[in-house]
């Protein structure tokens, strides 16, 4: 049997064989089954959101991903994408439904240095909420509680699993046992840059000092008011601080680092387009969502969690493939 | 190669003759030493940079350091070139500047160019268009594709100098084109290297508040329809595809500068602007924002198509653009020019009057046009000429130049007030 071919900095991949049939493997999905079982018990059971089956092509996506490619497809002779992330979609959906939920495949070909990561796949899955008229503190809550409860529930329910997988179930009780705190960005960097590590402050925490905040915390947190020139045009912009964006990141400790991105939506034509301009984007291409907004969108709140992320914060393996019954690693030409 | 090219206004055969020639060319032609006597030719130019004249110093406390330095006395071949351009190491403070998807550098002189720049040791920039217009790899559309012209770098190009620049504008973000190259494996070499750089183009200088512009057949013109505004354009069926010049606030500006330090931190971030009248003031946002090098394209600049309104006038000479950022702004940043730049005297001045380098666009094209080895031969003798000026102002690399250097006959400011306690002290020359 032949072993996926590397381009992306020597990584090498089981097998599709070897992996499906490792225990661990097997461990690790059954802990991500019972994962996405519990975020729709919380989410459609409690929360009364609407689950939606999310598109996978369209002919614009989000362009937020941080130097990711999108992947082109011919539709019948034009120019189509592969989903990046759902994000117009979810603020297209609220259309219909003042709170919706889905679970979307996302493809995005990340620059090849993050296949030494552990935490990048090309192809992965977002949790995507959106909630109509709700601020970030309602989402950021919201976001809370059903990290809490997928914890309970995998913690009761796959103890078998977790135990095989030599997981610390102490460290991962930490999540329930209080509240997340909520740190602003700025403050962040502060507390990096005390440590005598040039982060930037304009941009996004990068992936080493994200790493190094996260090995410090004992509980899940958020950080929050991204500067403006760190994520897509859709995060909303402060209207009491210009530059700052009302989003926020959720961080798992123990070294995990990010599973979440959610903000507060811009929803006004006016402003989106500037911001579509801010970000270097053509809004030519914009046209559908653009009409849409120009007619009128509710504003909104929302959240993406990484599902393989969030399974490999669970169940404690190295890299974040090992989440995924088909890994896709950048750049590594896998099953 | 040899292709005939064409340059109306520009001193084309001046450039085939060093393309031919190299540093000999500098020279007037040696057979008519001894029977010819040689004075300026030049009328009082029309062009304001050319207009203002290099002043070499009696006092020459630098040329002092160097004798102390050398333990004899300096010569012009003692001047060391090598300087940072925009986050490269380059052999001498001069970068191609960027020609796109344009016919002329569609053809295999954009290939021949950035192969013979890499072996030069300085930077290339790749035009904007060239990924939508001509295609990525080289399957896309033969003989054209922006890998190519990657390739041709990455083979010639010795260690520890160069760079490849890539240009990115408002209908190229469709195509995703850093993106592309950002997340390539082909162009991994570039990255690791610390070799790659996006250029985020605002404008240019021959059509200042204009795009870029192609002539194309009928048959690609349909291929790019719904993309790009196409114009009828002649008689004979040519289409005429226009780029949106793309819309500027100074905070979509500051934005867009910190996006792509965000989002591509391995790569230099590169910011090329117009000739505006707020030319200013778009270089100190770019600055303050991170760019690592701001270009500046004066109203004289090539390309590969215009209107003749605009060639005629649109836009602020280079000279004015600089007397308008300053010596002193410049120097705060990396400021780059391009602009009819082709042999030592202009680019001296130039470097003088606060560019850290400048780019040369349709002397490469010629040189590469004019001869196999053109690009080289050209480099060589721009490089003597550079060692000659630069040691006669008795200054031993580009850093030390200043406006000190020049002498404008317009009269308007450029140089320092004269400081006497300063000359006395040894830290200055004289005027």
């Amino acid at each position: 049997m032949t072993q996926p071919e590397s381009n992306g900095g020597g990584h090498v991949l089981p097998t599709p064989a070897e992996h499906l049939s490792s225990p661990r493997t097997r461990a690790v999905l059954r802990v991500q089954q019972r994962l996405l079982a519990a975020a729709r018990e919380y989410l459609v059971g409690e929360q009364g959101c609407m689950e939606l089956l999310p598109p996978i092509i369209g002919p614009v996506t989000d362009p937020g991903a941080r130097g990711a490619k999108q992947v082109d497809i011919d539709y019948y002779g034009r120019t189509y994408k592969l989903m990046t992330s759902g994000i117009l979609y979810k603020q297209a959906a609220l259309l219909g439904f003042d709170r919706i939920v889905n679970v979307a495949p996302n493809v995005r070909l990340e620059p090849l240095e993050t296949a030494s990561t552990r935490r990048h796949l090309a192809e992965f899955h977002q949790l995507d909420v959106e909630i109509a008229h709700a601020s970030r503190d309602e989402v950021m809550d919201l976001a809370e509680g059903l990290l809490k409860h997928v914890v309970r529930a995998v913690v009761d329910d796959r103890a078998a699993e977790l135990e095989l997988l030599s997981r610390d179930v102490a460290a991962l009780k930490e999540v329930v046992n209080g509240g997340f705190d909520r740190r602003r960005h700025a403050d962040v960097v502060a507390q990096v840059r005390a440590g005598g590590y040039e982060q930037s402050p304009d941009a996004e925490i990068d992936w080493h000092a994200e790493a190094s905040v996260s090995e410090q915390a004992v509980r899940p947190f958020f950080i929050t008011d991204y500067p403006k020139g760190s994520r897509g045009f859709y995060d909303r912009e402060s209207e009491t601080e210009p530059g700052v964006l009302r989003n926020f990141d959720l961080i798992v400790p123990e070294g995990y680092g990010e599973i979440a991105s959610g903000s507060e939506r811009e929803w006004d034509y006016r402003r989106i387009m500037t911001r579509l301009r801010e970000t270097g984007e053509n809004p030519a291409k914009y046209d559908w969502y653009l009409d849409m907004v120009r007619a009128g969108i509710p504003a909104s709140a929302g959240f993406g969690i990484g599902v393989e992320r969030l399974t490999r914060y669970l169940t404690g393996v190295d890299e974040v493939w090992q989440a995924s019954a088909f890994p896709k690693v950048p750049g590594v030409f896998s099953a | 190669m040899n292709t005939p090219l064409d340059a109306p206004g520009f001193p084309r055969e001046e450039v085939a003759e060093r393309a031919r020639h190299g540093v000999a060319a500098i020279y007037p032609d040696a057979a008519r030493y001894g029977v010819s006597v040689f004075g300026g030719t030049v009328p009082v130019a029309a062009d304001a940079l050319d207009a203002m004249r290099l002043v070499p110093p009696v006092f020459v406390p630098r040329r002092l350091e160097k004798l102390i330095e050398l333990g004899r006395e300096p010569v012009h071949h003692d001047v060391d070139l090598r300087t940072d351009i925009g986050g490269f190491a380059s052999s001498l403070p001069v970068y191609v500047s960027a020609f796109g998807s344009t016919e002329v550098a569609g053809r295999d002189l954009g290939v021949a160019v950035s192969g013979q720049a890499a072996a030069c040791g300085i930077p290339v920039v790749i035009g904007e268009n060239v990924v939508p217009v001509n295609g990525y790899r080289s399957v896309d559309r033969a003989g054209r594709s922006m890998l190519r012209r990657v390739h041709a770098y990455l083979d010639a190009v010795p260690d520890g100098l160069g760079g490849v620049v890539v240009q990115q504008s408002t209908e190229d973000a469709d195509a995703e084109v850093w993106n592309l190259v950002y997340s390539d494996p082909e162009a991994r070499a570039l990255l690791d290297s610390g070799r790659l750089a996006f250029e985020l183009k605002v404008g240019q200088g021959a059509k200042p508040g204009l795009g870029g512009m192609t002539l194309l057949d009928s048959a690609s013109a349909a291929a790019l329809q719904g993309r790009y505004t196409i114009d009828e354009a002649g008689a004979d069926g040519r289409r005429l595809r226009h780029s949106s010049p793309g819309t500027f606030t100074e905070e979509v500006l500051r934005q867009q500068i910190r996006l792509m330090r965000n989002n591509y931190p391995r790569a230099r971030t590169w910011v090329k602007l117009p000739p505006a009248r707020d030319v200013l003031a778009a270089f100190d946002i770019a600055v303050t924002a991170g760019a690592d090098a701001v270009t500046v394209d004066g109203a004289e600049g090539g390309t590969g198509w215009a209107p003749k309104c605009f060639l005629e006038h649109v836009g602020l000479p280079l000279a004015e653009c600089l007397r308008r950022i300053g010596e002193p702004a410049a120097r705060s940043g990396c400021l780059l020019v391009s602009g009819r730049f082709w042999e030592g005297s202009r680019t001296v001045k130039a470097l003088a009057l606060g560019a850290r380098a400048v780019g040369i666009g349709r002397a490469a094209l010629l040189a590469a046009a004019a001869h196999d080895d053109g690009v080289r031969n050209f480099v060589r003798a721009l490089s003597a000429e550079l060692q000659l000026l630069i040691a006669a102002l008795g200054k031993y690399s580009p850093e030390p130049l200043s406006s000190e250097d020049v002498w404008d006959p317009s009269g308007a400011p450029h140089a320092p007030a004269w400081d006497a306690s300063a000359y006395h002290d040894g830290l200055a020359e004289a005027p």
